[in-house]
């Protein structure tokens, strides 16, 4: 009844797909014979050594600004450009189309060339890797936001012009608190990638608990990255929780 | 005074015009029901008093000034003479029944101290006054997603009484309440239109309702005028012809395909 011959096809392709996929990628489960490896590599990381925790959490906290200012700068320029972004905000089609273009444009370009371009520029630590993060948000911010102005309800907007009030202010005093608990949403969303992103570019020069974790990784102290790890998991974690505890708190 | 003069409005999506040539001369201290079958052209009539709409060809005049020739400065100047409540209400979510109210003054003042939310006691206590008007005085801190929908359309009223406006507009406004509530919400508008002097301009789709608020009726077919008189004009006949019903036995025009 649900089984069309067409469908053959379908999962015949789909099979060689995965085929495929696995050839170029040297999928192979049987290289977990060497299984026993792993757990002693493993076994190296233990125990941690908390002498380094001070050190570490300063990192942390390097990492952490890292990942805020970049993220928080992003939100501040993408906003404004959200609404130049959205159809029913932009006034102008030109504006539209260029803010769209120039949006997808930064958000393209990966954090990690961003990075290597910067830091090359501007020299090792943590302020090209805010840079890095800064473009890349304004890009993904200012389109995800563009999209909920366009999805907003256009009744208070009409409402604000009818009392007289000038275009763009209505614009803005009808749809910001409808969309806010949404962009605080997206922005801790962001605010935990951007973590994960400074981690990668620590490993690239950018400073913080990154930089700390493959310089650690390189040189075989595997008691110290173990703590790394830890570290990085508990902040991940606690940013989750205070996002979810701001959402609430605004909504 | 106010006054549409030959206004033809079109929508690109639609075949037919919203509005066909209409002429119509609205007179201070009128309470004017707009009747007509959904897409009759009631809303765009209203949307076109106060500007929100731009007609093809044609020109509302509101005293003695063609809204076309306005700036848009100018016409935001028209638009707080006229206050407007709408179906949904079109509050702005997530603020409470007091800071709704407030943007009522928003054409008043510059962006800047509307944007920041600084209102002098003066106007703060006008804003008071005329939620205590609407009776909603207990609810002033209340968020307006909480309210119930006759609530919601008094918060409508009472920012479009802080226009201090001289023309109220009112597109659908009790269209998604029920009887009971509809019902005081037209003897709130009626009090209203007496205390303030108010011009005021409804769409309604309550005949009843209409023929016992009003003091005159204006009734839209495909965006043309087929009746404006007064309410105990407006016969039964007059009513079938508006809504191509006949009372009880209304036949669904799909079975005849």
């Amino acid at each position: 009844m649900w089984f069309k011959r067409r469908s053959i096809i379908t999962y015949t392709l789909l099979a060689l797909f995965v085929y495929l996929s696995m050839k170029l990628t040297e999928f192979d489960l049987s290289k977990f014979r060497d299984f026993r490896n792993m757990i002693d590599f493993l076994s190296h990381w233990f125990p941690m050594d908390f002498s380094l925790l001070p050190k570490i959490l300063e990192d942390s906290l390097e990492t952490l600004a890292m990942a805020f200012l970049g993220s928080f700068f992003g939100l501040l320029i993408g906003l404004p450009l959200s609404f130049m972004a959205a159809k029913n905000t932009a006034g102008a089609p030109f504006v539209y189309h260029l803010t769209r273009v120039g949006l997808s444009f930064v958000r393209s370009i990966p954090e990690i060339v961003f990075g290597l371009i910067l830091l090359t520029a501007l020299g090792l630590g943590p302020f090209p890797a805010v840079l890095a993060i800064m473009f890349h948000n304004i890009g993904v911010l200012g389109k995800l936001i563009s999209e909920l102005i366009e999805a907003s309800d256009p009744g208070p907007q009409e409402a604000m012009k009818a009392v007289g009030a000038k275009n763009w202010f209505a614009s803005l005093f009808s749809i910001l608190p409808q969309i806010w608990p949404n962009v605080l949403s997206n922005y801790f969303y962001r605010f935990e990638v951007a973590i994960r992103t400074s981690l990668v570019l620590g490993f690239i020069g950018g400073g913080g608990i990154g930089q700390r974790l493959f310089n650690d990784f390189k040189t075989f102290q595997y008691t110290a990255v173990s703590l790394d790890v830890l570290v990085i998991m508990i902040i991940v974690i606690l940013v989750d929780f205070f996002g979810s505890y701001v959402r609430n708190r605004v909504i | 005074m106010l006054e549409i003069r030959n206004v033809t409005v079109r929508y690109p999506s639609m075949k037919d015009n919203a509005l066909n040539s209409i002429n119509l001369t609205f007179h201070e201290g009128d309470f004017i029901c707009v009747l007509g079958k959904s897409g009759a052209g009631k809303s765009t009539l209203i949307r076109c008093l106060n500007g929100l709409q731009k007609p093809a060809s044609g020109e509302i005049v509101w005293d003695g000034l063609p809204l076309s020739t306005l700036h848009e400065e100018q016409l935001q100047k028209v638009r707080r003479e006229m206050g407007m409540i709408f179906q949904h209400f079109n509050l702005v979510p997530r603020l409470t029944v007091f800071q709704n109210v407030l943007t009522g003054m928003f054409g008043y003042r510059s962006s800047f101290k509307n944007l920041i939310g600084w209102f002098t006691s003066e106007e703060k206590s006008l804003a008071k006054q005329v939620i205590q008007e609407v009776g909603l005085t207990d609810f002033m801190d209340r968020r307006v997603e909480h309210l119930s929908g006759g609530q919601k359309q008094r918060v409508g009223i009472a920012r479009a009484l802080l226009q201090q406006p001289r023309v109220l507009l009112g597109d659908e406004p009790v269209a998604s309440l029920d009887p009971g509530t509809s019902d005081r919400i037209f003897s709130l508008l009626k009090e209203m239109h007496h205390r303030h002097k108010l011009q005021t301009i409804i769409n309604v789709h309550d005949v009843q309702l209409a023929k016992r608020y009003a003091t005159r009726i204006i009734a839209l077919k495909e965006g043309e005028v087929i009746f404006d008189g007064k309410p105990e004009q407006f016969t039964d006949d007059m009513y079938v012809h508006t809504y191509d019903a006949s009372g009880y036995s209304e036949r669904p025009y799909t079975l005849t395909t």
